[in-house]
């Protein structure tokens, strides 16, 4: 897992070497980021912890528009704002969590997707203009980070992107230590056999509740960083499309592979830009090609390699 | 001012007949067979476009009528082939449950984005299923929603008649209770999967055939609609037919007197309130039974 990782982050970031001079290829290096460490978030609460969330594009979103309303109405640094939208979400993610966690799959799956519908008339809304989404318009501006005087604006792609990269070398540390750590355990163990794993002392909720909180941060702050980023905001993101996409990343790169979904996301960001020219067209293909790959690519990318070097990857596996 | 009460009343059991139809027919193909369909809302969709295809473009003959003698089949072999296509090669793996999810999601946003390619994004109308109104003193009440209210409540009664007096329904409430105990006995479980789920196309189908004459047909508008079935479906609670039946009146109560009093755009926050709080006080629904 992590030297798989190491490799995919060190060919990265390489690429400004090549590319650096080509504004919109930069961009999509940077949308690769972001959207890889989103997906891996995805996949760490439904391929690890077993968790049905369909609320990663909702806390993207709501971190996004945390943070700068943070810094646009408290004029909080964008570099803190960013924290500060991650814990906001968290909470939020929390609230969410509490009552559907403990329930079966389903639920939880159309509860988080509740969110997501909601969240749209909620931004549009007169709640959501109270508090400074600028209702239907959105937000229009929004401070880029600065580090020691130096701003991180879109003209300066390149820089953007090694901000990006640290941000989501750090992100992806977190989750490869989540999926290592005493909880990865309890959730294979709650995976194989929930009432056994919970006869000897593995609290599910707990844990699930844990995970969430801390997907929820991670999604948030990395909201909130593309916010800064673009320096503007609006709810067309909330759209089925960029959910589907997300998911494709998922599907791609194979759900419960970390870090599969980087992989997913290189392939799925590159994609969706080739598809663009194709208008209307494009979101029809991408509902096609989920229905297509989740049946003819059960275990992603990463699957079809593990399949291809068979017996020693079983190995592999135990080991990590 | 209690004339407008009535109104609003008469708007909510209308409403609300609709979404018990489409509630039951959710919960029917989780009940049996765990699969939980995110493109029910587009099944909706296209429910209300067959009518306006066949009423508006071909203009059938016989109205109504027809609509359904003909759409009504169609969905019902939609919803089968469907299930047969896509859904049910995923049964063999650990994971289906989450795999169904994405791909019905990635189904609805096809299905969605096909109906705005061909035709177009403009809203589409369709004419009353009967003219004229019914005047009780003050009283105004059209006789559409009367034949809305008595089409859902009948669709509903004939499903249950269906469950509990057919073979095909007793074999659907065997696989719903075990599985594998269905199978021993010889009842085909894919087929009546399948059959679950066609059926259920065919309740949201006639669920958005008698919406769409009071409201539109928009290439996105199923996703308000899968959004209300789940949550009268949780409300009530999964799989009880009687649940879903209060729920959904309790709801569409809920949702046209939050409309009249604060506007439109706080019904979905109001659900979305009720579900939260009832999955925190009572996860099993009104009716439902754990889990």
């Amino acid at each position: 897992m992590g030297a798989l990782m190491a490799i995919i982050y060190g060919g990265l970031a390489l690429m400004p070497i090549f590319v650096g001079g080509t504004d919109h290829l930069m961009h999509i290096l940077i949308m690769i980021l972001i959207w890889g460490v989103v997906a891996s978030c995805w996949d760490l609460i439904m391929g690890f912890a077993g968790i049905f969330s369909f609320g990663q594009v909702a806390f993207f979103v709501i971190g996004a528009y945390a943070s700068a309303i943070v810094a646009n109405k408290f004029g909080i640094p964008p570099i803190f704002a960013i924290f500060v939208a991650g814990g906001i979400t968290a909470a939020i993610g929390v609230l969410v969590g509490l009552p559907c966690l403990r329930l079966k799959g389903a639920y939880v799956a159309l509860v988080t997707f509740a969110v997501h519908m909601i969240l749209e008339p909620f931004l549009k809304g007169p709640m959501g203009r109270a508090i400074g989404t600028g209702g239907s318009r959105g937000i229009l501006t929004i401070q880029p980070i600065e580090i020691f005087g130096f701003a991180f604006t879109p003209d300066h792609k390149v820089a953007v992107f090694y901000l990006t990269l640290v941000l989501a070398i750090l992100c992806s540390i977190i989750i490869l230590m989540v999926i290592r750590s005493f909880w990865g355990t309890a959730f294979l163990a709650l995976k194989d056999s929930e009432d056994f794993s919970a006869s000897l002392g593995v609290s599910a909720f707990k844990y699930k509740l844990a995970v969430f909180a801390l997907t929820s941060f991670l999604t948030g702050m990395v909201g909130g960083f593309y916010g800064h980023y673009v320096g503007m905001l609006s709810t067309r993101m909330l759209g089925i499309d960029l959910f589907v996409t997300l998911m494709i990343m998922l599907v791609i790169g194979g759900i419960g592979h970390f870090p599969g979904a980087i992989l997913g996301a290189i392939v799925t960001v590159t994609l969706n830009e080739m598809l663009s020219p194709l208008g209307s067209y494009r979101p029809l293909i991408l509902g096609g090609l989920v229905v297509v790959l989740v049946l003819f690519l059960p275990d992603g990318v990463i699957g079809l390699v593990r399949r291809f070097f068979n017996g020693k990857s079983k190995i592999q596996e135990a080991d990590a | 001012m209690l004339i407008e009460y009535v109104d609003v009343f008469i708007s909510g059991m209308t409403n609300g007949s609709v979404y018990a139809l489409m509630a039951v027919g959710l919960t029917l193909v989780y009940g049996v067979s765990k699969a939980f369909n995110f493109a029910y809302g587009s099944f909706f969709s296209l429910g209300g476009y067959l009518a306006w295809i066949l009423l508006a473009l071909v203009g059938i003959w016989g109205g109504y009528i027809s609509v359904f003698l003909v759409a009504l089949p169609l969905l019902m072999v939609f919803g089968y082939v469907t299930e047969k296509l896509i859904v049910a090669p995923l049964r063999k793996r650990s994971d289906w449950e989450i795999k169904v999810m994405m791909l019905t999601l990635g189904l609805a946003l096809f299905m969605d984005n096909l109906f705005q390619v061909v035709f177009g994004s403009r809203m589409k109308s369709l004419p009353p299923i009967v003219d004229g109104v019914l005047e009780v003193g003050d009283l105004v009440v059209s006789y559409q929603d009367v034949v809305i209210f008595i089409l859902s409540i009948s669709g509903i009664l004939a499903f249950r008649w269906f469950l509990n007096n057919t073979r095909i329904g007793m074999a659907v409430r065997a696989v719903a209770q075990n599985p594998e105990g269905a199978r021993i006995v010889g009842i085909p479980k894919d087929r009546i999967f399948a059959a679950t789920f066609g059926i259920s196309t065919v309740m949201v189908g006639l669920g958005g055939v008698l919406l769409a004459q009071k409201y539109f047909v928009s290439p996105s508008g199923g996703w308000d609609i899968l959004v209300k079935s789940w949550v009268i479906t949780a409300f009530g609670g999964m799989g009880s037919i009687r649940g879903g039946l209060y729920a959904a009146f309790i709801l569409g109560m809920l949702e046209a007197f939050v409309g009249y009093w604060f506007g439109m755009t706080w019904v979905l926050f109001a659900l979305f309130g009720v579900l939260l709080a009832t999955l925190a006080v009572r996860p099993q629904g009104l009716l439902g039974k754990w889990g």
